[in-house]
This record gives C-alpha cells, sequence and structure tokens, in this order.
C-alpha cells in the first residue's frame, strides 16, 4: 500500500495534532508511577525499525537493506521481526510508536545531537542539566532517579541526589573511613562528593558477584521500581546504531541493536509485574539515517527517526505520525526521513502524565515555554 | 605548588628528590626526540600486531565457519583455540602495561600524560578486533611516535592509519564517477557507488576544526569526495581481508579537481594531504586544540587567557607540537594554583602508582613470559580488566569521540565506589617493605604542600590499607 500525508491524516491519526496544550492533567490515581527512558546513541533507523509497508521509495533505494521479514503492525507499517518483546507489548495494547520525530536538531553531529537529545536544548552543550532532570525536580522528584550505566547521564542531571547502578565486585571501606571522608569533603566543599557518600553507605559492604549486561541492568531495575519507595525513573543506554557500513537488515548490526533495546522493554516488562501498569517507557536518539544505503551497505546520519513507547499508561497500541512521504521532495534535504513532531512535545507529555504535574508547567520549566504540543490525552492514559 | 607535579606528570616517586624548578623539569621532559619506551620487553610492531588480527579472521571466517558449519559446539571450542593461538585475550593487556609503564615509571611522565591526550584525541573506539589487536600499537606507532612533529603530521598519520580507515569506514568510500563505480557487478547488483561520509564527518568535527568553525553538510560531502581511494588494499583482499595495508586507489577515487569549502584542491593522490594541510591550519584548529588541552590540563571551562599563549606558540611555530605542548605546560604552571582538574580514572590510578612505586603494571617479564596459544594468567589479565572494570579502557571508549574531559562525566556513585575499591587494590599493589607510617610520611611529604596536616588526618586510622584508601580518595588526589 502507498501511504498518503493526506489518507494518514485522514485516519486515527488525525486528531494528534488536535491535541490541546496547556489544558491540566491531574492525575487520575495515587500508585506510583514510573518513566524508563532508553537511550539509543548512534542515531537509530526508523525505517528499518517501524518500516513504512509497500513503500515504493524505501524499496527502491534500499535494495540489500529492505527487511525480507517482518511483523505487520497495522495496514500501514510493519515492525523488525527481532523486537519479538515490544511486539508483545504491541499485542497487550502496552506498545506504541511515534514515527517520524526528532527532536529539533539536523546538524547529523553525534555528539551535539546526543548532548542535545539529553538536555532538550538547541545550543549544543549550554544546558548543563537534562530534559528529564529537570522534569524530576519541577515535581520534586529528589533520590528518584536510577541510572543503568556507570556515568550519570546529562539526561538526569538536575535534581539531586541520583543514584546509578553498575556493579562491580569488591569490598567497600570501613564507615570510618566513609565518616573521615565526609568531613573532609564538607571542609573542601565537595558537595557533589558528600551526596554520594550518602548514597554509597546505603550500599551492601561487599559484592562477590556482579554482573552488568542489559539483562541484568533490567532485572535490577524492575526490582528496584517495584518498591512502593523505590525510584520512580530509570535511564539505559544502548549503544553501537550508528551503522555506516554493513548495517544488515533482519540479522545484522542494527538489527542487535534493536535486540538491545528489545531486551529492556520484554525484561522491565516481566521484573515489574503488575507494576508495568503505572509504567511508561521512551526512547531517545540523537537522529534518524539516509533512507538511501550507501554502497557499503550501510545508511548516513539523518534526521528523522521514531520513538518506541512501552508500559500500561499508554492510551493503546498505534503508530502515531503525521506522515511526512519519502518521495525526494518530502524527504529532509532531499535525503533523510522528516521530522513532523517535535519529539520533546512526547517527553514533554510522558513526563506530566507521570509526574502529575500540567503540561504548561513541565513546558515552561523544563522546556523554556518553546513551542510545544500536549500529547499526554492523545497517547497516554491521564 | 606541589600539586603540579600531579597535573601534568602523576606526581613524585617515594624516593625521587623534588625538582626545584618545576616548569623546567616539565618542559625539559617535551623533546625533539621521542623516547624509548620504558617497558623493556618485546614490543610487537603495529604490521606484527595485524598479522594476528588477520590470523583471528581469516580462520574464522574462512575455514572454520566452513568447517563447523553443523557442529555449533564444536565450532565454540576451536573458535576458544584460535582466540588463544593469536593472543586475542592478550595483546591489550600487554599494550596497557607498555602505555601504563611510562606514567609510573619513566622519566618522562609528562610526555606520557600528553601522549594519553592524543590517543583520546584521535580515539579508535571499540569496533570489531581494533581493542584485541590493533588500538595499543595504533597509539604507539601512530600518535606517539609523532608527537615530535606538527599537527599537521600527526593528523595525516592518524588519518591514513589502517586502524583509522577501518575505524571510519572509509574503505567503504567509493567516487561515484570512480573507475569502480563503472564496474559491471555494480549494474548486474544495481549497487552504485556512494560516498561515505563518516570518516570525513569525523576529521572535521573531532579531529581538526570542531564544529565551532561553521563547516555545512555540503563541506562534509566534498571533503568524503577527496577522501575516496583511500582504502584497505583488495589487491590483496582474497588473504588479508580487511588486515591488508591502506593504499590509494585510484579505481575508487572521484576523478577530478575537488571543491571544498570554497577551495579548490587537488585530484588524486595529493587531494587529503592538501585538505588536511588546510584543515589543521586552519584557526580554528589551534583554538580548538588549545581548549582541549586546557580542558585536559587546567580546567571543565578554560578561559581565552589560558589558550591565547598555546595558540600564539601554534601560530609561531605552524602548530610544532613540541612548542605547543610546552606552552600547554606553561599556562596549566601559571594557573596551578588558582585551578585543580578532577582526574580521570586512569590518570588518578597512574598517579597512584607513580607516587606509591607501585607493582603497577606488573614486571616486564610478567608480560613477556606471556606463551601463545594459552589465555593470559590472572597478572598478564589486569590491566585490562581494571581499566574496563574503572570505566576508562584506553581502547574501549563506546564513541569515536573518546571520553569526555569534564569532572561531572566521572561523577556518580557508582564511579566513586570504584575510586574507593581501587585504592584498596593499589594498597594491594605496593611492595611489601612499603606498607608502613614512614612509607605514607614519604610520599606525603613528596607530593603535598600540606603534609602535616594530611598526615595527622591518616593518623586516625591504624590500618595502613585504610590509610591508604583515605589518601587517594581525598579532594587534593582527586583533583590536581
Amino acid at each position: 500500500m502507498k501511504i498518503t500525508r493526506r489518507n494518514f491524516l485522514k485516519g486515527s491519526l488525525a486528531t494528534l495534532f488536535l491535541a490541546g496544550s496547556g489544558i491540566p492533567v491531574y492525575s487520575a490515581t495515587n500508585a506510583k508511577k514510573n518513566l524508563v527512558v532508553v537511550m539509543l546513541r548512534g542515531g537509530m533507523d526508523a525505517l528499518c525499525a517501524v518500516p513504512v509497508i509497500g513503500d515504493k521509495d524505501l524499496k527502491k533505494r534500499r535494495k540489500e537493506l529492505i527487511l525480507d521479514e517482518t511483523i505487520k503492525l497495522n495496514s500501514d507499517f510493519s515492525l523488525h521481526p527481532t523486537l519479538k518483546g515490544f511486539h508483545e507489548l504491541w499485542k497487550e495494547k502496552k506498545g506504541a510508536v511515534v514515527h517520524a520525530t526528532n527532536i529539533p536538531y539536523t546538524e547529523r553531529s553525534h555528539f551535539d545531537g546526543q548532548n542535545l537529545m539529553e538536555s532538550g536544548g538547541k545550543i549544543p552543550y549550554k544546558e548543563k542539566t537534562g530534559w528529564l532532570g529537570r522534569g524530576m525536580k519541577v515535581a520534586g522528584l529528589k533520590q528518584k532517579g536510577l541510572a543503568l550505566a556507570l556515568p550519570m547521564p546529562l539526561l538526569l542531571r538536575g535534581v539531586p541526589q541520583n543514584n546509578n547502578y553498575f556493579p562491580t565486585k569488591g569490598k567497600l571501606p570501613t564507615d570510618k573511613v566513609l565518616s573521615l571522608l565526609k568531613e573532609v569533603y564538607s571542609e573542601s566543599s565537595e558537595d557533589e562528593l558528600i551526596e554520594m557518600l550518602e548514597i554509597i553507605k546505603s550500599r551492601p559492604k561487599e559484592r562477590s558477584y556482579a554482573a552488568d549486561d542489559l539483562y541484568s541492568l533490567a532485572n535490577e531495575a524492575g526490582t528496584l521500581m517495584k518498591e512502593p519507595d523505590g525510584p520512580r525513573v530509570a535511564v539505559f543506554e544502548v549503544g553501537g546504531f550508528d551503522t555506516h557500513a554493513a548495517q544488515g537488515g533482519v540479522h545484522g548490526t542494527h538489527s542487535d541493536c534493536l535486540k538491545d533495546m528489545d531486551l529492556i522493554f520484554a525484561t522491565l516488562k516481566k521484573r515489574l509485574k503488575e507494576e508495568f501498569d503505572n509504567t511508561l517507557i521512551v526512547t531517545l536518539t540523537e537522529f534518524g539515517r539516509t533512507i538511501k544505503q550507501n554502497s557499503g551497505l550501510g545508511t548516513e546520519h539523518g534526521y528523522g527517526s521514531a520513538i518506541f513507547m512501552g508500559g500500561g499508561l499508554l492510551k493503546k497500541n498505534q503508530v502515531y505520525a503525521d506522515w511526512p512521504g519519502l518521495k525526494k521532495k518530502e524527504l529532509f534535504e532531499g535525503r533523510d526521513l522528516n521530522s513532523t513532531i517535535d519529539a520533546r512535545s512526547v517527553y514533554a507529555s510522558a513526563m506530566s502524565t507521570v509526574f502529575d504535574i500540567d503540561f504548561k508547567t513541565m513546558k515552561d520549566e523544563v522546556f523554556w515555554g518553546e513551542d510545544l504540543q500536549n500529547l499526554s490525552d492523545k497517547l497516554f492514559k491521564v | 605548588m606541589i600539586n603540579f607535579f600531579r597535573k601534568v606528570g602523576f606526581g613524585i616517586k617515594p624516593d625521587e628528590k623534588v625538582p626545584s624548578d618545576p616548569l623546567k623539569w616539565a618542559q625539559d621532559q617535551i623533546t625533539n626526540k621521542i623516547p624509548e619506551f620504558s617497558y623493556k620487553g618485546k614490543i610487537y610492531a603495529e604490521k606484527e600486531m595485524r598479522k594476528f588480527y588477520r590470523e583471528w579472521v581469516y580462520n574464522d571466517r574462512k575455514k572454520l565457519r566452513k568447517k563447523f558449519k553443523k557442529d555449533k559446539k564444536g565450532y565454540k571450542a576451536a573458535k576458544n583455540k584460535l582466540r588463544d593461538t593469536t593472543g586475542k585475550r592478550f595483546w591489550k593487556n600487554l599494550e596497557i602495561a607498555i602505555r601504563h609503564k611510562e606514567a609510573t615509571s619513566s622519566d618522562h611522565p609528562v610526555l606520557a600524560k600528553l601522549w594519553y591526550f592524543w590517543t583520546n584525541h584521535f580515539t579508535i573506539s571499540d569496533k570489531d578486533q581494533l581493542a584485541d589487536y590493533s588500538t595499543g600499537a595504533y597509539h604507539r606507532e601512530i600518535i606517539r611516535a609523532n608527537l615530535n612533529k606538527t599537527f599537521e603530521e600527526l593528523t595525516y598519520e592518524a588519518t591514513v592509519a589502517w586502524a583509522m580507515i577501518l575505524h571510519l569506514d572509509n574503505s567503504e568510500n567509493v567516487g561515484p564517477k570512480s573507475e569502480d563505480a563503472r564496474a559491471d557487478w555494480r549494474k548486474r547488483k544495481k549497487r552504485p557507488a556512494t560516498i561515505n561520509e563518516n570518516h570525513a564527518r569525523e576529521l572535521l568535527e573531532l579531529h581538526t576544526v570542531s564544529p565551532n568553525s561553521g563547516y555545512t553538510q555540503e563541506n562534509i560531502q566534498e571533503l568524503a569526495l577527496i577522501m575516496t581511494g583511500w582504502a584497505v588494499d583488495d589487491s590483496k583482499h582474497k588473504t588479508a581481508l580487511e588486515t591488508a595495508d591502506v593504499k590509494f586507489q585510484k579505481k575508487y577515487h572521484e576523478p577530478g579537481k575537488k571543491i571544498f569549502w570554497g577551495k579548490e584542491f587537488p585530484k588524486g593522490k595529493k587531494g587529503l594531504p592538501a585538505a588536511i594541510k588546510f584543515l589543521a591550519n586552519h584557526p580554528s584548529s589551534s583554538e580548538f586544540i588549545a581548549y582541549k588541552l586546557c580542558r585536559y590540563l587546567i580546567t571543565d571551562y578554560p578561559t581565552k587567557e589560558m589558550t591565547d599563549p598555546i595558540v600564539k606558540a601554534w601560530k609561531k611555530s605552524d602548530g610544532y607540537l613540541p612548542e605547543v605542548h610546552k606552552a600547554a605546560i606553561e599556562v596549566a604552571f601559571r594557573f596551578n594554583n588558582k585551578y585543580t582538574k578532577f582526574q580521570n580514572p586512569e590518570n588518578w590510578w597512574l598517579q597512584m602508582g607513580r607516587m606509591t612505586d607501585a607493582k603497577w603494571p606488573a614486571a616486564d617479564e610478567k608480560f613477556d613470559n606471556y606463551q601463545l596459544g594459552y589465555g593470559p594468567d590472572p597478572y598478564q589479565a589486569k590491566p585490562h580488566w581494571f581499566m574496563e572494570d574503572m570505566g576508562h579502557h584506553p581502547y574501549l571508549s563506546k564513541q569515536p569521540n573518546g571520553y569526555s574531559d569534564l569532572a561531572e562525566d566521572w561523577m556518580s556513585p557508582e564511579l566513586i565506589i570504584r575510586r574507593l575499591l581501587y585504592a584498596r587494590q593499589g594498597y594491594i599493589n605496593l611492595k611489601p617493605d612499603n606498607k608502613n607510617n614512614e612509607f605514607y610520611e614519604k610520599v606525603v611529604i613528596n607530593n603535598f604542600d600540606n603534609p602535616d596536616k594530611i598526615m595527622k588526618l591518616l593518623n586516625q586510622n591504624q590500618k595502613p590499607i585504610d590509610k591508604h584508601i583515605l589518601l587517594f580518595n581525598l579532594p587534593e588526589i582527586l583533583r590536581a
């Protein structure tokens, strides 16, 4: 089937842009709600992950990268066959996709792009905090963030006392040494170090086993988030999406990366059990990839990508898009899938829903009052 | 003032005399001749290492996969054996030992600290088998060996280095009007030749002018065209696979003169050196490198007052790296009392190693005794394991921009846990005779302006191990 922007807008997606802005959203329940963000570094190829069905332009430009088997989601879009966990969510109406979306960044540098996808800003390296950290600050969520990574991602910065989990084996120093260190840090005004020592004091004194593979990390995140006073926000990172050569189709490098992402979705669902109904997972990437394959059977840096969403806070299973089309004149600068939805609208709406803060406050306090749309009642259960 | 020795050179050893002129001490280590490595065991040439790489990929891809097509278990066993007959689990340990010895034992630790800066600048990130066989050798032969040349020369060598070409896919960068573009197979398979922008983009963004220079997507594509043809020699592909030498191959090169950033560049082999000459000598490159050097040595957000003298030295010497380095060291000296820099995990770890004359890395013989066909023993395996666990493995950065130099990127509960745990490991690495109070006094007197205060603090602990953990997590040590 060949889809056009017109008939797409006539379909179930038309209302996406009719969502009002500035309408307060109130919590329907007092249950603890969780937000998980999975960062996909390197530029996730949305046309590989969620290809549009039967599009001649896509087939023509991606002869070797076109998937010969896919999972059909609806009449217009299918799913990469490696995304089995996500497909299970979809079938339970706990999986959805926002397609042809990106942060408002078009320069195609990974590092500037990744900085902006985390800061939520428009000038690389200008902001020292992340949109998620600022959102948590607005919601008063101190000590509720968990990064499943060794460093603390910029995305979570901006609210005090976030934790991270990336275990290693070994024995921590005695309480006396930790207390002495705390005294010294106080004298030297090393506030961040003091904050971290506080967190470290609550850690097991000794670990003789430590697993830091994605499954183990997701398992731990799920276990901790299930606790009533556990973290409400978790951040994961999956790397390797930058496939300039030998990208692969059903199998290959890009597929392996998608599989990693899928493992996080599936493991969280399994571990969170009924708490998954009060959870929302969203993905984040710096840009998509060119529609055209290069002669090394890879793709170059592009623009529009997609956001995968999972969890019981989703309204329904749907591919949301204001589809821009894939004809050359419809592509961004004649080469990339266009972005017709500012991804930050989705993230601001997600935080508004999960943190029970009205959208306008979130938009104003986190995204400097920029022109973002409130998609909360379209995408999520509010 | 005494922290300057740690800032630029990992500190003073227990039996080393504290130099009376710190700036002279540091600048004297930057010479026109690159000194020999302190490691005295066998050091393998990059080409030799590539043979092991070749042996691994060739035997795995061309032999084992075919031989054990229907025997998964047999394939796994044969692959494990191949892993050790090619030393796959050992080499990165040896390379880290060579690298770390420059910091902990050599008489030119300042050069070591600058070497690490440049290996991170021209990063080879974790891709294919590069970390296992080649990145360490690339750091030695391409980066360190050219630190007595100009920035232009270093950039050229890094750009056409085999590891970099493989890392950033330039072998896949083919001119759309090149001879190869007209090949029959392309018509038959409907696979038109295209450029691959990866390497050109990073040459601009990460290695030379940086995005501050204002280049455009069009400029990236123009540079990619100039870079077409610089690829792994495919005439050797049958047996060498992707491990053959990098060679300019005309058949992949886009013909004709090129326009790049509004300037004309020669066609053919001369195009890339000319483009690198232009980029390396562009004012944005000197500003970018000066800023990065100050960020590495002095503070997260350097001022113009810091970068200006480095840019000036660059201009005066046409980017001759020893002069640039001397200027950077002088600026670090000038601002030493005003700014301290949070040390990244590797530099912190090596600071502990040098200051305590620890058994790190293990003795040369431990590595030199390695026998092909076996996995590394526990001693031989530590360098890789430790650096990976600390999150700062020099051959395993996740992306081509290398590791961050910002303090905040090295601060998280888990990263601080590593400092506490590896301070304990540092104690384990001490020579047995050094686990006493007198030894710590020597370490502290040699490396701190306020030794009495620090000793008083350390003496609140009875056990030497507690003193050690405390000492190497003091703010004075975490920063330099």
